[in-house]
């Protein structure tokens, strides 16, 4: 039997997804990573952007996934982010219109709310990623 | 002795009276439930960190992070409190509006300027009306706190800190212990206890050698505003389950003492009744007599 890793991607409030996967590729500061069974251990940062998963039978899944970082060990890869969707979950008019209303909410805004500012900019890259892979269906 | 029509009124009122505390102890009930599960499911994430955490802090030392530092000469301190925003909940709010308020007069005693983040509108309230405005004030998160919100509020002390602005924040909170028992506590956000993550470190068994991408201190960058954040939302739903707790009891004991006082009632108005109708005999009894004489 092939060698597998166990892929878990937690947020804060729950457990996104859990499986065991062929390979896992990760969008990190650096670029992309693919983490295959019996790498190093490793931990990373991640910018806000796709993570793939592909299992055994070369089905690959996409997921969108607000930043964070992620642990490889033993076999393991634990994805850890603020924010994170699977692209068969997200609802892409939805997340239309929360890109609208977050850019029209970005404007308004004054800028010498630095806090508030950061996180409206936040709120909208996290919105037009759901739109770019919601689009996006499991193959 | 007590007319009978108000006390049949007493009744109905106390009668009309348990069937909300009732209502909202079940409510309450159906609360915690969830409350603790969200509390669960959070567990996975924060477990994690902290061990991520501990293996940065194990394999890279001498990494320094501004959230660690403790400062020196601390002049400003920021108190967060979380409270609910409904009331009928015993002391739920009252024991961390006390010790909030006595943490506010004794670093103030001590020459040291405090702000206050408000959660939950009894916070603000109370505070408002002793002349401490707070610098922030949550609302409507109390009963279903995000992470979201936690980010929201971490927002306001991080920024503050890195920059030497305050030097030490706090945050007061119920914590969950059972159903039955909430514990106000008061908990240091900032500087982050460098030895709680070094004993993490102790305690888990992973003994390889991480890559750190781009590097530790990087990482650290990272997990470290986020590890706050982890600690607030935390608070907020360790805070979210014991106010339900707290109502829980509060509205059981309401609906006994409703119980009890519908019995007592109940026996003065048969009693009433009783000597209603006694009089009433002795009346029809003294009247025949009267007549046959």
């Amino acid at each position: 039997m092939e060698r597998t890793l166990l892929c878990e991607i937690v947020t804060p409030e729950r457990i996104v997804y859990t499986s065991e996967v062929k390979m896992v590729i990760v969008t990190t500061i650096d670029g992309e990573l693919g983490i295959l069974p019996l790498h190093a251990p490793l931990v990373s940062a991640l910018v806000p952007g796709e993570v793939r998963v592909r299992y055994g039978n070369d089905e690959v899944e996409w997921f969108a996934v607000s930043g964070g970082y992620v642990q490889v060990h033993e076999d393991k890869v634990i994805i850890l982010a603020d924010q994170a969707a699977a692209a068969s979950q997200i609802d892409v008019d939805r997340a239309r219109n929360a890109l609208d209303l977050t850019k029209q909410r970005l404007e308004d805004l004054p800028k010498e709310d630095k806090a508030e500012y950061d996180s409206c900019k936040a709120d909208l890259k996290w919105c037009e990623l759901q739109v770019q892979i919601g689009g996006k269906q499991r193959s | 002795m007590a007319n009978l029509r108000d006390i049949k009124k007493r009744i109905g009122s106390v009668h009309s009276t348990r069937q909300i505390t009732r209502t909202m102890e079940m409510v309450a009930t159906a609360k915690i439930k969830r409350a603790q599960e969200a509390i669960e499911s959070a567990r996975p994430y924060a477990l994690s960190m902290m061990e991520v955490l501990g293996n940065v802090a194990r394999y890279a030392k001498g990494v320094e992070h501004p959230l660690l530092l403790e400062h020196e000469e601390p002049k400003r301190v920021v108190a967060i409190a979380v409270t609910s925003d409904r009331g009928l909940a015993g002391a739920f709010n009252s024991n961390i509006l006390r010790m909030t308020e006595r943490f506010i007069a004794e670093q103030r005693a001590a020459g040291l300027d405090v702000d206050l983040i408000a959660i939950g509108k009894k916070a603000a309230a109370y505070f408002r009306y002793r002349g401490i405005e707070p610098i922030a004030a949550y609302r409507e998160i109390s009963d279903k706190p995000t992470f979201a919100d936690a980010k929201a509020i971490a927002a306001h002390v991080i920024p503050g800190y890195i920059a030497e602005e305050l030097d030490e924040v706090m945050i007061f909170f119920n914590r969950f212990k059972n159903v039955a028992e909430q514990l106000p506590e008061q908990h240091r956000l900032l500087p982050i206890r460098a030895e709680l993550i070094g004993e993490v470190a102790e305690g888990s068994d992973v003994t390889a050698e991480y890559i750190f991408e781009p590097d530790a201190a990087s990482v650290l960058e990272y997990l470290l505003p986020t590890y706050v954040e982890t600690l607030i939302y935390r608070a907020l739903m360790e805070s979210a389950a014991s106010e339900h707790g707290a109502r829980r009891k509060a509205m059981k004991s309401a609906t006994d003492n409703a119980t009890e006082m519908i019995g007592t009632l109940t026996r003065s108005y048969n009693r009433a009744r009783q000597a209603a109708i006694t009089t009433e005999i002795a009346e029809i009894v003294g009247g025949a007599a009267a007549l046959e004489d």
